[in-house]
């Protein structure tokens, strides 16, 4: 097993020294992949003579692919799960993981709504079902109508490690295949209440203000997510075979650059190096330092 | 030499003819293989562990029961049979809110005893955390990890593949809402279907019929995809407003979209039917003085009855397994349907929308498996039916 | 005022009854092809001022609100070719076993019960089943090869079932002639009985293809790629594809205005494709036709 991948790698390597075009496979999740699919267009028009592919899926896809040896970089808006990390282990992957930019959710609602900002506990209630009408939050008379990205989409389970603090949604939580679907339902629906990535806010739908602490408010921005104030903000990964490092790299150093992070600036991402994670909501970054010795992996950062 | 050919040849196109029997139960296998490693999974996650204070005589606990407690809806043990005791839940993430980094060490090499110590402390105490990190020596009670069970799984109403500590897969609301939501489009269908049918097979004048049969086959081959566009941009805001809800993605706006989609269909079959309907049956009948309005509905439409029911059977089957319109107008809520107006979620939409994030061979990723393997016997069934209704329409015919 | 004769009043009631259900029928039947045409027409007022040579022929651009679809086209050509490679010999093959050789009698029953259980199949099933055979038990991984197999698969009981039924309506005669005069029966089946049922045969091959050309949900875990704009260079590479395409590009995205005029401008171009194949199989069955009643 060992001994085929090793053989299948030296012939990657020996393709690639030959100047033989080999694609960049790039898979996994649906929030990276506008941002990657703009990186990549970028990145094709000054290295002529290279050529990636970018797909979708979602994170899950991309993290099994990236152990099946389908894909060279898997796009993921979650960290890899334990049972995952215990199969790589399993294979003797060393898989690296780098954060190519941040992402703030924002809660959005219908711009016919008077309700401006929510606290965590409110937000809490009301996708958990406790809450059903906008009249106990300070708004009109009227059924709240709650929209979720799909069960499994990291952004949906972002948001309930983070606001929901773990707990589950209402089953009865309407959920959508894409953040597309949820503003065009938010901007039909009077009542919706629903969250998207911060890139795709658009004048249809209005973004509501958030206070963990119940005290200060703060609107999502890339300004607001960048100081910390905006609590609702995640990481979002790439992983790689340690042993692609040559392949790879060069896209990732890319990415990294100041060139590539003004262009996840103007795709609505926060850039990395800028940031300052909220404090008391990252999980991510907790966990982080937990696992680290299952599979020895880094954090690649400029 | 010709004769070798001749066998040879032979042999090969045997072969063919059994490749579609062979895909069947490559098909069966497959899915099979992949969904039945559900019920060899535990309730709560791989590598992980319930831990209970050694003083806590609570043993075991449901997946409902799991998921309860860490939502705080359950927030007593003497709900789940244990002493009167508040329940505090503990998740990996809370770690830092008990412990200062430096008492977790840099590489968080002191987590475990930590938290076995922790849990030692606090007698309400239940701790979801790796198994990997409590140490060999702790004193701890852990709840009993058992298998998923079948009953749990096609009975249960509640499907969260993805709550932690322990996943529900209760397919019921799935179940529910794909024969819902096929069911009222194949009503709204059959009308128009019917009608159409009728219309090109007996009214309409030979040109319009030119027209018209390209059109529904037509109709047939526009992308699920494009008619799902269609319906989430016009079909269901004006849904919502001409019968006021609160949300237009409802089961109405699916069998809408379905109704369309499984239409041609129906048409088609009941059209064929119609037109082969024998010419001395139509004589006799025109001959006795009946109209030909008459003569449809009482001699052309009962003696093809048969076929017209096997097209509405093929209708509901194209209903059931279509994937990506639903997807997109249902709305998605597991929920058991309970009028037509509500959101609702199908087993394919299920399937398309979450086998992306799944992780590969985790019990999630079987359980959407397992859907499959449903569906499948569904439209298993449903073509049974159809082989049923048109061999006994032969056996009457002969 | 005269009480009108009995059997007249029959007749009168006979009549009314007929003109009102044929009205109805006539209406409802119009109401469909209307609906039809709203369908048509939206997309066509929407989409066709984005139609042009470049959107035809250019990758996308600026994160897919510019530029074009054309390795999107390319691919779901090859995707075409791809399952047309797998499917036609199987499909065909498989209609002539059942025709000519199998026993009639339980096998031809059970075979014939398979493929339309088959044909019943839903297309996510499919792609499950891709995705667990092609994709990972034989590692293929996500490319051109697994999607094609994973279609060819999904059309192979139309193929089969519009050949065999082409077959079918051979006289017995001919094929009884053929032998009478010395021809072995892969001769007769060769030279004269697949000339004959061709037509047909063909018009069937080309609707598999339609059907192949609008799908899915079997790409969806076995082939279809996001953004890759040159062109697949093996048959293990991915491929982009209209109808997934028009799927990502109307639902993700983080500019979903600037491309929506793009989906509906896929969304024609899938229609269109959809109704050449139709058209193509269309004219093609009236030609032979005709050209049969003249010999």
């Amino acid at each position: 097993m060992v001994n085929r991948k090793k053989i299948l790698i030296s012939v990657f390597a020996i393709m690639t020294a030959c100047g033989f075009i080999q694609a960049q496979r790039i898979k996994g999740s649906d929030t990276l992949l506008p941002l990657t699919q703009a990186l990549a267009e970028m990145y094709l028009s000054e290295y002529r003579d290279s050529s990636i592919i970018v797909t979708g899926g979602g994170s899950g896809v991309g993290i099994a692919a990236l152990m099946e040896n389908t894909t060279d970089i898997a796009m993921a808006s979650r960290r890899v799960k334990f049972s995952e990390k215990m199969s790589f282990a399993k294979s003797g992957l060393e898989i690296k993981e780098v954060i190519v930019a941040y992402d703030a959710l924002a809660v959005v609602v219908n711009p016919a709504n008077p309700v401006k900002e929510l606290t965590r506990k409110q937000l809490e209630a009301i996708f958990r079902g406790k809450i059903t009408n906008w009249k106990d939050v300070g708004g009109e008379d009227r059924k709240i109508v709650v929209y979720s990205r799909e069960t499994s989409s990291g952004t949906y389970e972002f948001f309930k490690e983070s606001v929901l603090e773990n707990k589950n949604y209402m089953s009865s939580i309407l959920s959508m295949p894409a953040t597309g679907a949820i503003i065009q339902s938010v901007r039909q629906t009077k009542g919706a209440i629903g969250y998207i990535g911060l890139a795709y806010l658009n004048p249809y739908v209005k973004a509501l203000s958030v206070s963990y602490d119940g005290k200060a408010f703060y609107a999502p921005s890339v300004e607001t997510a960048a100081e910390g104030l905006y609590p609702i903000v995640r990481p979002l990964y790439y992983y790689y075979d340690s042993r692609k490092e040559p392949f790879v790299g060069s896209f990732i150093t890319y990415i990294l650059s100041p060139k590539g992070q003004a262009s996840v600036l103007e795709q609505g991402f926060i850039p990395v190096g800028k940031e300052k994670p909220a404090g008391g909501n990252n999980v991510a970054t907790k966990e982080n330092g937990l696992n680290s010795e299952v599979d020895g992996e880094e954090v690649v950062r400029p | 030499m010709r004769k070798l050919v001749e066998k040879g040849v032979k042999w090969l196109l045997t072969l063919s003819g059994f490749v579609t029997s062979l895909v069947i139960l490559l098909i069966i296998g497959f899915l099979f293989t992949e969904g039945a490693g559900l019920f060899r999974k535990k309730i709560i996650e791989e590598g992980y562990v319930l831990a209970l204070n050694k003083e806590n005589p609570v043993r075991t606990m449901t997946a409902e029961q799991i998921k309860a407690v860490f939502d705080e809806d359950v927030t007593s043990w003497k709900d789940l049979g244990g002493p009167d005791l508040a329940i505090t839940t503990f998740r990996l993430e809370d770690v830092e809110k008990y412990f200062t980094e430096e008492e977790l060490g840099a590489q968080y090499e002191y987590a475990g005893e930590k938290i076995a110590a922790l849990v030692d402390a606090n007698p309400g105490m239940v701790a979801f955390v790796p198994e990997s990190m409590i140490p060999e020596n702790a004193e701890l009670n852990f709840i009993e990890d058992s298998n998923i069970s079948p009953k749990d799984v096609f009975v249960g109403a509640e499907w969260f593949p993805t709550a932690t500590p322990s996943s529900l897969f209760g397919m019921w609301p799935l179940l529910a809402g794909t024969l819902w939501v096929s069911f009222f489009a194949i009503l709204f269908a059959l009308p128009f279907g019917l009608s159409i049918a009728i219309y090109m097979a007996e009214i309409a004048p030979s040109k319009v019929r030119d027209v018209f049969k390209p059109l529904i086959e037509l109709l047939n081959g526009i992308p699920s995809v494009v008619y799902g566009f269609f319906g989430l941009t016009i079909i269901v805001p004006l849904l919502q407003q001409v019968f006021g809800l609160p949300v237009g993605e409802s089961g109405l706006a699916g069998s809408i979209v379905l109704a369309i989609m499984a239409l041609p269909t129906i048409v088609t079959v009941a059209e064929d039917a119609m037109r082969n309907c024998p010419r001395s049956l139509r004589e006799a009948s025109l001959a006795l003085g009946a109209s030909k309005w008459q003569t449809v509905s009482k001699v052309v439409i009962p003696s093809s009855m048969s076929s017209i029911a096997s097209g509405i059977v093929l209708g509901i089957g194209r209903a059931v397994g279509e994937t990506m319109a639903v997807l997109m107008v249902t709305g998605n809520a597991a929920v058991i349907p309970h009028s037509i107006l509500e959101p609702l979620r199908t087993i394919p939409a299920t399937i398309a929308a979450e086998l992306g994030e799944a992780p590969a061979g985790g019990a999630h990723y079987q359980a959407l498996f397992m859907l499959g393997v449903i569906l499948f016997f569904i439209t298993f069934f449903i073509n049974l039916c159809v082989e049923y209704i048109s061999s006994r329409n032969k056996a009457k015919n002969r | 005022m005269n009480t009108p004769v009995f059997p007249v009043g029959q007749h009168l009631r006979k009549r009314r009854s007929q003109s009102v259900a044929f009205f109805v029928f006539t209406l409802l039947s119009y109401l469909i092809v209307l609906i039809f045409f709203v369908i048509l027409g939206f997309i066509l007022y929407k989409g066709a001022s984005v139609i042009s040579w470049d959107f035809l022929t250019q990758a996308p651009e600026d994160g897919m609100t510019a530029g074009g679809i054309f390795p999107a086209i390319v691919g779901t050509l090859l995707l075409m070719l791809g399952s047309a490679v797998v499917s036609f010999p199987i499909g065909i093959m498989s209609g002539i076993y059942m025709n000519e050789y199998a026993s009639k009698g339980w096998v031809v029953k059970f075979i014939r019960l398979m493929t339309n259980n088959l044909s019943g199949v839903p297309s996510i099933v499919f792609g499950l089943f891709g995705m667990a055979l092609f994709v990972k038990y034989l590692g293929f991984g996500d490319s051109i090869l697994a999607g094609s197999l994973t279609l060819g698969l999904l059309s192979l009981p139309l193929i089969i079932r519009t050949t065999e039924e082409a077959l079918k309506d051979i006289p017995d005669g001919i094929r009884e002639g053929s032998l009478a005069l010395g021809a072995t029966k892969l001769q007769t089946i060769w030279k004269v009985v697949l000339p004959m049922g061709m037509p047909r045969i063909i018009t069937g091959l080309i609707l598999s293809l339609g059907r192949v050309s609008g799908e899915t949900a079997p790409i969806l875990f076995t082939c279809a790629a996001y953004f890759f704009p040159q062109l697949p260079t093996s048959i293990l590479d991915q491929c982009m594809a209209l109808p997934y395409h028009l799927y990502v590009i109307s639902t993700s995205g983080t500019d979903i205005e600037a491309q929506q005029p793009i989906a509906y401008g896929t969304a024609l171009v899938l229609i269109v494709i959809v109704l050449v194949i139709n058209l193509l199989a269309g004219l093609l069955r009236k030609y032979f036709e005709k050209r049969l009643k003249i010999k």
